[in-house]
């Protein structure tokens, strides 16, 4: 046995002193997969320790004053758990700052644009509100929330996926922060499928790799054929719509605008019908007669009716029809993957594209917190909007709810985005989803054509109901002149 | 007119004092909570405002109304509300005198029935309207289950805009009723028994009775039962809201609903305020009919 003592060249530097380094040496090398994490964490524009009382994440603004003061925050009901995740952030942040008291209104979430409006109408808003990107034109247009570069760090907000971060930006404003989106994909019942002997929709990992909105519908239709041969009344080829309030209509911008904008076409030509139907309104976001009411939209409408006339899906709301194992397929994401592999998985479930028409499209909406314009303390809370936002806190958050973490070095964090196909194919969706037609009046044309789609859904003629919506959205659209 | 003199008996002089001061915060209520509000709405709905905050930029003169009046979904939600009031009266005014003639009777079980009423009465309109939310649904619903029971097609209760109308008003019916058989079963005990007696030694029958001294007794509650469905009616908001938002295709939305969208979701206030001042008028002149039509017939 060689002492080390009789090694060439070693014999001179090797002291005590160099043992005991090299014994730490090896030790951090060894300990360093533990630690890796939160060095990576700590490296990234979403966390930045030491430089406050606490990790205030992106923050970059003065100190928070001292004087006692209460920060109101509304936002979206979410389950207990997730709640609770919140609630421990507040604590963490009052117990920082014990001058501030938080102060929480929970809102169910099909409600939060009408209560925001109703808010600002007051004149006396919650410091932070729950907004969506989809509605940032009328935010930066009305002034109603704070541009938020001057409080967040440039390399903070560069993280945010490029088409959530354009969209929640107007004028080089970022009026409002998107925090967590869902791209729009599908999920089926592998167990449904095996049961009846159908092929399920491509389990792929590209976005534009899945399904035409024929091949769904002519597997819907097998799907229905054969629940009902079985004597299975209860069970639907497609899952009611849990999106905003659930059912026919229930959330245009997320889901049934995907029906009608898949058949469109961003690179016809510009006064083609097909770039319209795409575009959905004009170019100065105040038309919508001949963008929303083409031949194709109403097709794609048409379609969308189909999916209700012939039975494949509910024609009113069924709460956590998916979930209960009650339909072969929903309109989904990311979120449906990550509750199922971390609260159990009630049936083998797959991941598929979006159905296609002329273009693959899906839609990206992100929840997006605004700090309301007329906040008396725009730096306080600007951080607390960016402690609840930093790494930290953002991943307890998406461990708890399942949604996709907006900033990309969040979701390089988390290996399974990297190689588990659901989640792969949710990160490709998310980085080739469009944003909304971009118009100040997005609320009112949000609100006209939600009860429109229903109306088709429940029968009335796509075309006939879409000429009418549209004569009221330019009227409605009108007064933003 | 002769006021009372200050100087005269110390209890009157007290009473002038005390009298207004008993009655100011109910005043007050109504200044505050009535006509402030009302007053609003109608400086409001000749005014303009920016669709963003809400907040007034100028004076349009009529010409809110004018959109409003324009407007096809206003026209459709004016109908929609006299439907309601129709359908409300004939629904529930009878069927809360007949059941205030059967509490009446003392029948068994008329202890359960009246709290089965009450209990209505008393819940949440919201509530029941997500209570009959679920009972409505097409395929899951009680009905639904119940007609598929006997091999009946499937109902679209609320998809059907007819339909959906008649859905909105039996909700309204089963919950509201209450109120105007109360007022009718008190209305009931209050008829002196002799005067049946009487008719009965007169030889009247049971009908005779019931239209000669019954019917005409019951005027006062009954004209004031008619105000309530007709004003009930024309509020009427939470089950079109929970039941089904104003469709399908605006076939269920009232003006009060109408007010509600051109509020809430379409940032209009203007518009809004305009249709709430004709709905009050819609009702004035209602009101108004009806109190004379039923004036000539009792004399009250």
């Amino acid at each position: 046995m060689t002492k080390s003592s009789d090694l060439p060249g070693l014999k001179s530097s090797l002291s005590r002193r160099t043992v005991l380094r090299g014994i730490a040496a090896t030790a951090g090398v060894l300990a360093m997969p533990a630690i890796l994490p939160s060095r990576a964490f700590a490296a990234t524009p979403g966390s930045n320790p030491g430089k406050y009382k606490i990790d205030l994440g992106g923050y970059t603004g003065p100190e928070l004053t001292n004087a006692p003061i209460t920060l109101k925050i509304m936002r979206q009901e979410f389950p207990p758990e997730v709640n609770a995740v919140m609630q421990a952030q507040y604590d963490a942040f009052s117990a920082a700052y014990p001058n501030i008291t938080i102060q929480e209104e929970r809102v169910p979430y099909g409600d939060l644009p009408t209560k925001v409006q109703v808010y600002v109408t007051s004149g006396s808003a919650p410091d932070i509100m729950m907004g969506r990107n989809d509605f940032a034109s009328a935010y930066a247009a009305g002034q109603l929330t704070l541009p938020l570069q001057q409080f967040l760090s440039a390399d903070f907000i560069e993280d945010v996926y490029a088409p959530l971060r354009e969209s929640a930006t107007i004028d080089g404003n970022l009026v409002c922060l998107p925090w967590e989106t869902n791209p729009v994909y599908m999920a089926f019942n592998r167990d449904i499928y095996d049961k009846l002997k159908i092929t399920p929709p491509p389990e792929v990992g590209e976005f534009d790799g899945g399904w035409t909105v024929e091949q769904y519908m002519q597997n819907f239709d097998d799907v229905t054929k054969a629940l009902r041969a079985s004597g299975d009344t209860q069970t639907f080829a497609l899952a009611a719509s849990g999106y905003g309030n659930g059912g026919p209509g229930s959330n245009y911008t997320q889901l049934e605008s995907i029906w009608v904008r898949m058949m469109g076409d961003p690179k016809a030509a510009k006064d083609s019908s097909v770039y319209n139907t795409f575009m959905g309104v004009s170019e100065d976001g105040f038309t919508a007669s001949g963008y929303v009411n083409t031949p194709e939209a109403a097709a794609g409408l048409a379609n969308y009716q189909t999916v209700f006339k012939s039975g494949y899906t509910p024609t009113g709301v069924v709460p956590d029809q998916f979930r209960g194992g009650a339909a072969a397929v929903t309109f989904s994401g990311t979120g449906t993957v990550k509750r199922f592999l971390k609260t159990g998985q009630p049936f083998n479930f797959g991941m598929s594209p979006a159905p296609k028409g002329t273009i693959a499209y899906t839609t990206t909406v992100a929840d997006s917190p605004t700090i309301y314009s007329g906040t008396p303390y725009p730096a306080e809370t600007a951080a607390l909007l960016a402690f609840i936002c930093n790494d930290a806190n953002r991943f307890a958050f998406h461990d708890a709810w399942g949604s996709m973490p907006v900033r990309k070095t969040l979701v390089d964090a988390l290996p399974e985005y990297a190689s588990d196909q659901r989640l792969v194919l949710g990160t490709n969706v998310a980085d080739n989803a469009f944003g909304p037609p971009k118009s100040v009046g997005w609320f009112d044309y949000f609100s006209a054509i939600n009860p429109a789609v229903k109306d088709i859904a429940l029968g009335t003629d796509p075309q006939t109901r879409l000429n009418d919506v549209a004569t009221q959205i330019d009227g409605l659209l009108a007064k933003y002149k | 007119m002769k006021f009372p003199s200050w100087t005269g008996n110390p209890t009157r002089r007290g009473e002038l004092v005390i009298g207004p001061l008993m009655i100011l915060p109910a005043a007050l209520g109504l200044c505050i909570f009535q006509f402030w509000p009302l007053g609003v709405a109608i400086l409001n709905s000749f005014r303009a405002f920016n669709p963003f905050n809400h907040r007034p930029n100028g004076w349009v003169g009529f010409g809110n109304y004018q959109a409003v009046l324009a407007d096809p979904s206003f026209q459709s939600s004016f109908w929609v509300s006299l439907i309601y009031m129709v359908l409300m009266i004939v629904i529930i005014i009878p069927s809360a005198l007949g059941l205030a003639i059967l509490l009446d009777k003392r029948m068994p079980g008329t202890a359960l029935a009246r709290g089965a009423i009450l209990g209505a009465l008393a819940s949440s309109e919201a509530v029941a309207a997500l209570i009959w939310n679920a009972i409505y649904q097409p395929n899951s619903g009680l009905l639904d289950v119940i007609f598929q029971t006997f091999g009946l097609p499937s109902q679209p209760f609320l998809t059907d805009g007819h339909l959906a109308v008649v859905c909105i008003v039996i909700m309204t019916a089963w919950k509201d009723i209450g109120l105007p058989m109360l007022i009718f079963l008190g209305a009931l005990q209050a008829i002196p028994p002799h005067l049946f007696e009487a008719a009965s030694m007169d030889g009247a029958n049971r009908w005779n009775k019931f239209w000669r001294i019954t019917l005409p007794l019951l005027r006062p509650s009954l004209v004031l039962g008619l105000f309530m469905t007709t004003i009930a009616a024309a509020r009427l908001f939470t089950p079109i809201q929970i039941l089904t938002a104003g469709g399908p295709n605006g076939q269920t939305s009232n003006i009060a609903y109408f007010s509600y969208a051109q509020a809430f979701l379409f940032n209009s206030p203007g518009p809004a305020a305009a249709s709430v001042v004709m709905m009050l008028l819609m009702l004035v002149a209602i009101t108004i009919i009806q109190a004379r039509a039923l004036r000539s017939r009792s004399g009250i």
